[in-house]
């Protein structure tokens, strides 16, 4: 089992507090959900984690099985087992999609075992078919020219063909059709295993009628707030994030909560 | 050729913002080294190779013989084809062209000559080496002349290297005469030493409805100016000028890329990608000239450079002259550095630093590399990129 735990967790970004204290324990086998309004720092607690270099951890520490991640490079957090499927995926023409699939998984590997092109490429095609992309997909510079939801694949395909033990989904389904997220779905829940954790961002409920979390969490005012299973979900479907705030007495302004109170 | 009367040396071709009148291009002693080794051509690839005064390598299939095509060292041309050779010789870039160019024409003593007669399609990759033996400490003069008849198609693949490491001087000049309706790709990869400083001069002349794209790849490790031309001269007239280099060490590499407009409804091109390293220098000057009467024709250009060192140094200008007002034109340059987000993504999936950079590098050559007419000479091109980001660390 791998354990990626989050300890009271401040982070920084151009000198402004996003993160003020989170705690969060995430174990193989388990699928956890963060949900919460815009600009609460969603995205901040996964970038931290990966290690983007603009996020600035001021107190607290992350550890995956007792290493700490302030030692490890970007690059080390992903041979450790971390993977993060981004929101905003970068594009990078002249590599293409196979290429760097296989430098990525060759990356794990020692230099004298690196993997076998006909295994490759037959693992790339079994993930590809799963998950409804094109064959010419493989042989397309990376993501240059994709569609929102061709680099939302691409991204779960990426992540099947990896086989991180713990993957971070930050927004996977933002700009998804209901065809393709039911496809993206699917790819995430055929890694579900004991051997497999996930931390989904998401805005939305729908999301998780298709990939059903163990835990939900909710966050707001860079902390999390609450805890529960999928039924908080729903509840906060139907009550929205200013009705838990109220319940929970919390001073939080919620970005979208006039707009909202005028309709 | 000899001409005793005394005249005012031509002025020396002009390279913005290089400075290479030190280099003193302009005085060369043509070496007369020979070899009977073969360094790059195998069996049975297509094409020439010449080193030095020798060609030790050429292979021309029956069918492309029996077409009347002609693949020659410049010296067996000139005593089998004195005629035709003396005839094509200076069309493209005049005897008068600039210092270095005439100098080329009064004292070049190997080369390659190429005929294509028209409506010849070559199916094979016309692969034309050119080394320059650097054993004797004497400089290498060559001559490259393609001729390609009306509505014939041809794919080149040129190199150039340096055998041998005396520090020495190269000057080649390189003329492309496409007939109406051609079509050419010049695809080269140039790779002379780090002791040699060189001048390359590559010229087109493109007719009516004929095209010729380079595919120009730079990676040389010494001191070199390079001038890549295009005139097109006739109505409907093409030019893609692609090119990518990477300098290194303390090297400098000027280059200046032209397309001239004269013909009506012509479209050229320029598009450059350049990384630097080290304490090097890397000047991309790209020109599109459009002249008065050339009605409907397309200008563009795009030069970016990378920069991978704090102490290099590197330039992109571009410069647009336009005289007709029936046209569209359009360019962009940048001078930057590796995309921090790139590097994040990449490295995020479990790639090193290192490799991660080598991929945002080549990717951001990719398009030119892409366009490298053989898988040998893709592979050829990044395993250039992969020798020269060895020196990244020093």
């Amino acid at each position: 089992m791998t354990t990626l735990k989050v300890e009271n967790l401040h982070v920084s970004v151009a000198g402004k507090e996003i993160l003020k204290g989170v705690d969060l324990i995430v174990n193989t086998g388990e699928i956890h959900a963060i949900m919460g309004p815009n600009g609460t720092g969603k995205s901040t607690l996964s970038q931290t984690i990966m290690g983007h270099p603009a996020y600035q951890v001021t107190q607290g520490n992350i550890y995956m099985d007792g290493q700490n991640l302030a030692d490890l490079s970007v690059d080390e957090r992903a041979r450790a087992g971390l993977f993060l499927a981004m929101q905003y995926p970068s594009e990078i023409q002249g590599v293409t999609n196979a290429e760097f699939m296989r430098a990525a998984i060759n990356a794990r590997r020692p230099e004298n075992d690196q993997i076998n092109v006909m295994s490759f490429i037959e693992k790339l095609d079994e993930k590809r078919e799963f998950l409804a992309m094109t064959e010419e997909m493989a042989e397309r510079y990376l993501n240059e020219g994709f569609s929102g939801g061709e680099k939302k694949r691409n991204e779960i395909l990426q992540m099947m063909m990896i086989e991180p033990q713990i993957a971070i989904l930050d927004e996977i389904d933002s700009g998804l059709d209901i065809d393709a997220l039911k496809v993206v779905s699917r790819g995430v829940n055929s890694m579900r295993s004991d051997e497999f954790g996930t931390l989904m961002i998401t805005h939305y409920q729908r999301l998780l009628d298709y990939i059903v979390p163990d835990f939900v969490h909710v966050m707001m005012g860079g902390k999390i707030v609450k805890t529960g299973d999928a039924s908080l979900a729903k509840k906060l479907e139907a009550e929205g994030y200013a009705g838990l705030r109220d319940e929970l007495g919390l001073d939080v302004h919620l970005t979208d909560e006039e707009i909202n109170a005028e309709v | 050729m000899a001409n005793n009367i005394a005249r005012a040396p031509l002025p020396l071709p002009e390279f913005a913002k290089v400075r290479y009148h030190s280099w003193q291009l302009d005085d060369l002693t043509p070496a007369t080294e020979n070899t009977e080794t073969t360094y790059f051509m195998q069996n049975p690839t297509s094409g020439i190779e010449v080193s030095g005064q020798s060609t030790t390598y050429r292979h021309v299939s029956e069918e492309m013989i029996s077409q009347g095509v002609i693949v020659m060292g410049m010296k067996q041309a000139q005593m089998a084809h004195g005629d035709l050779v003396k005839k094509l010789i200076g069309r493209v870039i005049s005897k008068q062209a600039d210092r270095l160019s005439a100098q080329n024409y009064e004292q070049f003593n190997t080369g390659i000559f190429v005929y294509i007669p028209e409506h010849v399609q070559v199916d094979d990759v016309l692969h034309l080496i050119l080394n320059h033996l650097a054993m004797s400490g004497q400089d290498f003069v060559a001559r490259v002349f393609v001729y390609i008849g009306a509505h014939s198609k041809v794919t080149i693949l040129q190199e150039m290297h340096t055998i041998g490491s005396e520090k020495t001087k190269a000057s080649v000049v390189i003329e492309v005469l496409a007939n109406i309706g051609a079509q050419v790709t010049y695809a080269n990869i140039d790779s002379f030493g780090e002791q040699t400083t060189a001048f390359i001069n590559r010229e087109a002349i493109v007719s009516d409805h004929a095209t010729v794209d380079w595919q120009n790849a730079e990676f040389n490790d010494g001191n070199i100016v390079i001038r890549v031309a295009s005139q097109l001269n006739g109505e409907g007239a093409t030019s893609h000028a692609n090119v990518i280099g990477l300098t290194i060490k303390k090297q400098t590499q000027g280059l200046v890329t032209t397309v001239l407009n004269k013909g009506r409804h012509t479209v050229g091109r320029i598009f450059q990608r350049g990384v630097i390293l080290n304490r090097s220098t890397l000047v991309f000057n790209g020109i599109g000239k459009i002249i008065k009467g050339a009605k409907g024709s397309d200008a563009q250009q795009e030069s970016r450079v990378l920069m991978l060192s704090r102490r290099a140094r590197g330039d992109a200008n571009p410069l647009l002259l336009i005289d007709e007002n029936d046209v569209t034109a359009g360019h962009a340059a940048s001078v930057g550095r590796v995309d921090d987000n790139q590097m994040y993504y990449l490295m995020s999936r479990g790639i090193s630093e290192r490799m991660a950079r080598k991929l945002v590098i080549r990717g951001f050559m990719g398009e030119v590399l892409a366009k490298m007419p053989t898988q040998a000479a893709q592979q050829k091109v990044m395993a250039e990129i992969e020798r020269k980001l060895q020196y990244e660390d020093d």
